[in-house]
């Protein structure tokens, strides 16, 4: 039972952190149609950034001053490769994210080497919260956690609540209404690319520190983050929360299941013939832990490809 | 049209006779590179059918290309090794699979079109990229699954020489087929895919049986690419799903140029051998690919392959005299640009490298060593070291441009001697 | 042939809250040509949608050639004899004029499928082709880029691709706009010469057209269906003058 609610815990974690990323990529997105390969991207720079800082300015310095860094190259992204592109479609804006996540894949591993850094939780952080099942959590989840749900309440409050808000999600529903209007919708475009990139970066410098940092966690988080925006909807921020918090949940409690589907079939008596079968069957379930998220994304774009809360394609 | 297409046969025979006489122009490590090439031009064609034809963007292309190769080396090892067909033939084991493969992944896929599309294209390789460290029956595990090529037909398949014939007769034989294909009924409705699937439901097309058909054929020539490959490196590991070589063929397919039909293959040949002649001299060739592709996406859509287009249409235009300053400025400026650029990175990278910070931390206070690059010494600390890359980008940046005015300046000009209805129409970004 | 050709009953379509069709009740005769009328937003591009697949009717029948087609995919209802062409050009911009219209012939032929003959080869294709071209005006047009013509020609073209399947009932939607008053009655007449024997559904705002052209015309206003009659019958119906003609016939 313990062993339960400490996957059930990390899993929640996981998938705020899956969220803090994911967030901004679901709302470039639903503004801009574009899927932002680079997004992961900013995450990785962010862990690399604060890594770089942590010695100038300290754990915490890093932390804030990153994601404002972050933000900046995901303006100059808009600015001057995105805006370049649009007259050629979504597509070519796609591709062209794509190169540049491959870009800057490869400047990090000139600069810091093909192997992961050492970017590590200060002492100070490195304590035990509480003791559960005979281990201590430690307290570096609980506050990513905590991070994480304080931008979701920051964000929330500030879409729906401030003045700004209003118009950013006016330009995100119609932009050229927006626009006639007399906002500055160029200048929204560029902000919430900005402020997307920056919460991605943020989520880096955090996470980085207690997972590991190394060139291909923009790969291996990029795919996860997809598979979120698609299962939760693209451009639905909810949606974003919910699935990121279903995928972190599933997978971390995956892990901790020592059975396989031959067992499965052990239900109806035919457990035998499916170990017989072999190959995928005896598979154990904590291995396929890394694909459930695949098969449940091919599902939702099968079944419903607007994904759990966005709109009906 | 007449004059065009002799031309156009001309040089076609011309290359095939050239890749016909490799074997004995080149040495036997340029002759294995040169299968390499190959077998990326043929991927590179399979993908481009449902990227630059059919309009559909896969992300995952390595999945059949993965299933074509380990569906060859279970053939080759089959019974008891003596291989499930002679040797020759095993291409055609790779394309089975990668049809089977192709057709089930398209029903899937082909459901969604577009950013969606992508999306599942993704999902399904990396459903296969996660599952094959699991499967070791079918994927052999790290050490991936290891073969031999039989003798058959009177061959030993030993030499490179011969693995070269074998893989160029395919490569041939495959990209002659797609081009046939370009000029049959299904092979028109493909571009109509790509340019109104919408209109063409009504008109009465069951647009995703068009979708699965397309995308299983693609699939099936990726399928011969990977057994290709596998009878070349006799043997084949799951690897070759990691999301790189999908993104090898994007990269080379879109640097080529999706709009012409040989576009991708150039891409990938020319890549790839950039890739072999390069890897002694600089460990950030990646970078400079990935640079590459994103300058062409962002200045040049149609690709290299695009290039004489271009330089065409400017002849066309403004007349040799007048265009050649402003072919010979860009150039300039591209060469400057990117000597300027690769200075500025190879030194980068030899500063970062981890053997030159262990030295520098090795000495604390003293100066930091030079580096070495192009065989002389250069001193991070003096400004001649950086003045190279620098004077270099200001070359380049000030001839682009003069280049950007005398552009703007022949467009002025023309726009106001020639009337209306000479002007040649530009394609590019036409509505 | 006394049963209607296309029979809707009680059409009803909502988008949300929306309602667009608020029960369109009408029947086509073989043969005839129906006009449809009515201001914008009446919701006559809905019914066309709606009667050619592209959307599902919330209530209601639509009946076509003895087969129920509401809520049929597009392709499923184009096989039975249903064209249509659209208000806003839906062609295929960066192919040749000769390709769009080709395009459309190769269904008929039932050649979708094959990959192992030459499409330039098949003889019966081209000049159907050929003919269509010919018959829109834009032989001279055939190796053109169908992206690159003027607004004009890419309707006529719009109407080659919806001929192109020898359909029995043909919607044509706002195909003369943009015309020049030249183009406008070559292709009146032209419209008037292939829609012999077949049945015909067009919505156009040139009245003249409309009312020289049509055997029938319908008014639809908000979702509903409030005339349908002669030339004649509609001109001199007071409902429909208080609803959309208002001060232009008498002019």
């Amino acid at each position: 039972m313990d062993q339960f609610l400490v996957s059930l815990m990390n899993g929640v974690i996981y998938g705020l952190l899956l969220f803090m990323v994911s967030a901004g990529l679901t709302l470039i997105f639903g503004m801009m149609g574009v899927l932002n390969f680079a997004h992961a991207s900013f995450y990785m720079l962010g862990a690399y950034f604060a890594y770089t800082l942590q010695d100038l300015v300290g754990f915490w310095g890093a932390v804030l001053v990153s994601p404002v860094l972050v933000g900046l190259v995901g303006v100059a992204v808009e600015r001057f490769f995105l805006r370049r592109v649009h007259q050629y479609g979504h597509a070519h804006e796609l591709l062209l994210t794509f190169g540049l996540s491959f870009i800057v894949a490869e400047s990090i591993k000139l600069f810091f080497g093909n192997f992961p850094v050492d970017y590590r939780i200060p002492a100070a952080l490195d304590v035990p919260a509480f003791a559960i099942g005979g281990a201590q959590y430690p307290v570096y989840r609980l506050l990513m956690g905590g991070i994480a749900i304080a931008m979701f309440i920051v964000i929330y409050l500030l879409l729906t609540r401030t003045r700004v808000g209003i118009v950013v999600r006016s330009a995100i529903y119609k932009p050229r209404m927006a626009e006639a209007l007399g906002h500055n919708v160029p200048l929204v475009f560029m902000g919430v690319f900005g402020v997307g990139a920056a919460l991605a970066g943020l989520a880096g410098a955090v996470a980085g520190a207690f997972y590991t940092t190394n060139p291909n966690m923009a790969l291996e988080l990029g795919v996860m983050v997809f598979v979120v925006v698609v299962v939760g909807g693209l451009g639905s921020l909810g949606g974003a929360m919910l699935a990121s918090l279903l995928i972190g949940v599933v997978t971390s409690l995956a892990v901790s299941v020592d059975r396989s589907l031959a067992d499965l079939f052990a239900l109806v008596g035919a457990s035998a013939w499916a170990r017989d079968v072999g190959g995928l069957l005896t598979l154990k379930i904590s291995s396929l832990s890394a694909t459930i998220p695949f098969a449940l994304m091919l599902l939702i774009l099968l079944v419903r490809p607007g994904g759990l809360m966005g709109e009906k394609v | 049209m007449r004059a065009v297409s002799i031309s156009v046969f001309a040089v076609a025979a011309v290359g095939v006779a050239t890749l016909f006489a490799l074997p004995f122009l080149l040495s036997q490590g340029l002759l294995n590179a040169a299968v390499q090439m190959l077998i990326a031009a043929l991927f590179a064609s399979a993908y481009n059918l449902l990227c630059g034809q059919a309009g559909m963007l896969s992300f995952g292309h390595a999945a059949y290309f993965g299933v074509g190769a380990f569906g060859t080396v279970h053939a080759m090892n089959a019974i008891g090794g003596a291989g499930l067909l002679p040797t020759p033939l095993l291409p055609l084991v790779g394309a089975a699979f990668g049809l089977v493969f192709g057709a089930v992944a398209g029903w899937f896929a082909t459901q969604r079109t577009g950013t969606y599309f992508a999306m599942i294209t993704l999902a399904i390789a990396e459903l296969v990229h996660s599952l094959a460290p699991h499967l070791k029956g079918l994927f052999g595990g790290e050490a991936g699954v290891s073969t031999m090529r039989m003798p058959a037909w009177g061959f030993d398949f030993g030499s490179t020489t011969q693995v070269y014939y074998l893989t160029l007769g395919w490569a041939l034989l495959c990209v002659g087929l797609l081009y046939f294909f370009t000029h049959t009924p299904l092979g028109r409705l493909v571009y109509g895919l790509r340019e109104n699937s919408h209109r063409l439901r009504f008109l009465g097309y069951n647009v995703h049986g068009l979708g699965i058909a397309v995308f299983a054929i693609s699939a099936m020539f990726s399928g011969v690419a990977g057994a290709l490959q596998v009878m070349s490196n006799e043997s084949a590991n799951y690897v070759v799903f990691d999301p790189g070589l999908s993104a090898a063929v994007i990269l080379n397919s879109y640097i080529g140029g999706v709009k012409m039909f040989l576009g991708p293959a150039l891409g990938a040949a020319l890549m790839t051998f950039f890739g072999y002649a390069v890897s002694d001299l600089t460990q950030s060739w990646l970078l400079y690919q990935g640079i590459l592709f994103v300058l062409v996406m962002m200045f040049m859509p149609a690709g290299l392959a695009g290039l004489p287009g271009t330089l065409s249409r400017l002849r066309q235009r403004f007349g040799l005299a007048r265009a050649m300053p402003l072919v010979l400025l860009s150039m300039g400026a591209a060469i400057l640009l990117s000597l300027g650029g690769a200075f500025a990175i190879e030194l980068l990278q030899r500063l970062f490298s981890q053997d030159y910070r262990s030295a520098v931390r090795l000495h604390p206070g003293e100066a930091w060593p030079p580096v070495m690059l192009l065989s002389r010494e250069w001193s991070p600390a003096s400004m001649a070291t950086w003045s190279v890359p620098l004077l270099l980008f200001a070359a380049g940046l000030l001839l682009a441009w003069l280049a950007r005015r005398r552009g703007a300046a022949l467009e002025g000009g023309q726009a106001e001697s020639l009337p209306p209805g000479l002007a040649v129409p530009r394609t590019e970004g036409a509505a | 042939m006394s049963e209607p050709i296309l029979s809707i009953r009680g059409l009803r379509k909502s988008f949300g809250s929306t309602e667009i069709m608020r029960g369109v009740d009408l029947d086509l005769r073989h043969a005839e040509r129906h006009a449809l009328i009515g201001p914008n937003g009446a919701g006559k591009s809905t019914l066309f949608h709606l009667l050619s697949g592209h959307l599902a009717p919330s209530a209601g029948e639509i009946r076509f050639d003895g087969h129920d087609i509401g809520g049929r995919s597009p392709q499923a209802i184009n096989g039975l004899g249903l064209a249509r062409s659209f208000q806003i050009t839906n062609i295929f911009p960066k192919l040749s004029v000769f390709e769009n219209i080709r395009l459309a012939v190769m269904r008929p032929h039932g050649v979708q499928y094959t990959f192992w003959k030459v499409m330039a080869r098949d003889k019966a294709i081209r000049r159907e082709t050929q003919r269509l071209l010919e018959l829109v005006r834009l032989t001279a047009r055939a190796s053109t880029l169908a992206g690159e013509m003027a607004y004009s020609e890419q309707r006529s073209l719009e109407i080659a691709m919806t001929l192109a399947c020898d359909p029995k009932l043909i919607l044509l939607d706002e195909p003369m706009a943009g015309m020049a008053t030249e183009e406008t009655h070559y292709t009146a007449q032209l419209i008037r010469e292939v829609t012999q024997g077949r049945t015909l559904v067009i919505v156009e705002h040139d009245m003249d057209v409309v009312f020289s052209l049509s055997d029938r015309i319908s008014v639809l206003v908000y979702g509903q269906v409030i005339a349908t009659g002669t030339p004649e019958e509609i001109r001199n119906d007071p409902r429909v003058k208080e609803a959309y003609l208002g001060e232009e016939v008498s002019a």
